[in-house]
């Protein structure tokens, strides 16, 4: 019966009532995987129709982080009362990595959340596995990352002419691990947009109180402090953090130049699965409501 | 399910939770928790206890008031919204064109949203793209609107992109909701003769529409809902007469009075 050209879903679908519990996961998944085109696309025309009219719009995504970065980077020396030439530098550049891979996670969780209750049309009138839509926020929060790339290697470039004594390291092999632990940040950030999106449908003033969670998460992450400040069990406010340990390891490969420890890519790789699990349980348990909730 | 049918549903009932009094926020929900209030919340029975075959290559018509059902079996049965009672089972890929029409982006051309409406009904990235033209002249803008914003378009033009995309997807179950008195006569025509060559081929669709005459011409039966029931079903003339006589008299016939 089915158009043979096409590889379209199962031929015979059973819809039924259900409760809170998951669907069959493999058809799922296959399902999810088969219509990847449309999260990668949905995100390109959403960044084509936001940034139509105004090139300077795009400037701005590299400019807003740059700018905030500097900001706190001025706050922190002042706190500190000042500098010497050669760990100033070492700041400024921890301060920019950490806070362009911050915004990457929090701009996939913050986009993630509203993604539901934003595609509302498109979920009324559609039928397909609904965390293609956060999956899309994350897919562009990485293209709003990625150009930020640059802008720190030039700023470090252009830092290192200067003030050529300083410890940031040149080309070094540890910078191998960086796409890994970039990985390891938006499948997190993926995760916790999941479990948000899930919220937002039931209660919509969560993404407010997630303005105050990525605040205060900031705070407690490794950005504007460096990891190595923290001793002996101390520590562990790294471990329950669940961006702490890739922030830590994006210090170690960027900043010190070495391979991160084995506890913080244990610890990368662990919080991105339970961020996935945990999230992806709540939303694909949910999702056969949004519909109704909407 | 037996080989000969697209859709079959079981004793389908779907209800829609409304909470009464507040917005669901999260502080609301802090704040009633601590008074020790619950929700108020209302139930609608939207579809009630509806049992219905559509064999392949049939032409369903659904006719009936606003707020009888129509648009919620029909997103059931695209298995957007889960029933809360009963089953529904779909042999075949389905292509939806319902009442709020998709989820285009104003600030994009309609080139840019038929590409996003293909993907969104699942086609592949390759199969859209091949499609695009063919969809494109089917829809036959006016000059060069296709490459234009859509915001920049009349409700027909609207219409008709989205009738084009859901027509010419090669479906094996079209659902539309409402989706026919997109354009003006001519392309009426053309999407009737489009319709007509689906089900040349065997496919499946379901119409809902207030258009009755579009119902007596392309349907093979038709069912009246009312208030989530479905008061009758056969022959579209004669379900389109009742409806008729219905509309005039304002009452149920008293035969069907205590469903
Ligand atoms: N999203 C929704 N939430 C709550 N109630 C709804 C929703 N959609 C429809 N309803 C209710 O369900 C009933 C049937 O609506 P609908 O299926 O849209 O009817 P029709 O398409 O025949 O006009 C109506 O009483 C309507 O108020
Ligand atoms: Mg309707």
């Amino acid at each position: 019966m089915a158009n043979p050209k096409t590889n379209f879903a199962p031929a015979i679908q059973v819809f039924k009532p259900h409760r809170a519990s998951l669907p069959p996961l493999i058809p799922y998944l296959k399902e999810f995987w088969r219509r990847r085109a449309f999260a990668i696309e949905l995100s390109r025309f959403a960044d084509k129709a936001e940034y139509l009219d105004s090139k300077l719009g795009k400037v701005w995504l590299v400019m807003n982080p740059l700018l905030l970065a500097f900001v706190y980077f001025l706050l922190v020396t002042v706190i500190r009362g000042g500098s010497t030439e050669k760990s100033g530098l070492s700041t400024l550049a921890h301060i920019l990595i950490g806070l362009f891979t911050f915004y990457f996670a929090s701009n996939s969780i913050n986009g993630g959340a509203l993604s539901i209750t934003a595609g509302g049309r498109l979920i009324l009138n559609q039928a397909f596995p609904r965390a293609l839509l956060p999956l899309s926020s994350s897919i562009s929060a990485f293209w709003q990352f990625l150009p930020t790339l640059p802008v720190y290697i030039l700023v470090v470039v252009i830092g290192k002419l200067f003030f050529p004594h300083t410890q940031i390291p040149g080309l070094r092999l540890s910078y191998l691990w960086a796409p890994f632990i970039i990985l390891c940040v938006g499948i997190t950030g993926y995760g916790m947009g999941l479990l948000f999106a899930t919220m937002n449908v039931y209660f919509r003033d969560t993404n407010k109180l997630l303005s105050y969670i990525t605040r205060i998460w900031l705070y407690s992450s490794p950005v504007l402090w460096r990891p190595e400040i923290l001793h002996g069990w101390h520590k562990i406010f790294l471990y329950i953090n669940p961006l702490g340990p890739s922030l830590a390891s994006t210090s170690d490969v960027w900043i010190e130049g070495r391979t991160p420890s084995l506890g913080m890519l244990v610890g990368s790789i662990v919080w991105a699965f339970l961020a996935v699990l945990i999230g992806g349980y709540f939303f694909i348990s949910r999702e056969r409501d949004f519909a109704v909730r909407i | 399910m037996p080989e000969e049918l697209a859709i079959r549903i079981e004793d389908l009932s779907i209800k829609y939770k409304i909470n009464i009094d507040t917005k669901k926020t999260l502080k609301n929900a802090v704040m009633r928790a601590s008074k020790g209030e619950k929700v108020r919340t209302r139930i609608v029975e939207a579809v009630k206890h509806l049992t219905l075959d559509v064999p392949h290559g049939s032409v369903l018509g659904i006719v009936g008031a606003n707020g009888a059902g129509k648009s919620t079996l029909m997103r059931a049965i695209a298995g957007i919204l889960p029933p809360t009672e009963g089953q529904i089972t779909v042999n075949g890929k389905i292509s939806t064109l319902l009442a709020l029409g998709v989820g285009f982006n104003p600030a994009l051309s309609g080139r840019d949203n038929i590409i996003l409406g293909g993907l969104a009904s699942g086609m592949s990235r390759a199969e859209i793209e091949e499609k695009t033209e063919e969809i494109a002249d089917f829809a036959a803008l006016p000059d060069g609107f296709i490459d234009m914003p859509v915001r920049t378009y009349s409700s027909g033009m609207y219409g008709r992109v989205a009738f084009s995309v859901a027509v010419n997807m090669t479906p094996d179950i079209l659902l539309l909701d409402e989706a026919l008195s997109a354009g003006d006569a001519s392309f009426k025509e053309k999407s009737f003769n489009r319709m007509r060559e689906l089900c040349a081929e065997a496919r499946t669709i379901v119409i809902v529409s207030h258009a009755l005459q579009t119902v007596n011409d392309l349907c093979d039966s038709a069912i009246w809902m009312h208030k989530g029931n479905m008061l009758a079903k056969g022959k579209p003339e004669a379900i389109v007469d009742q409806y008729l006589k219905f509309l005039d008299v304002g009452t149920l016939p008293s035969n069907l009075e205590d469903m």
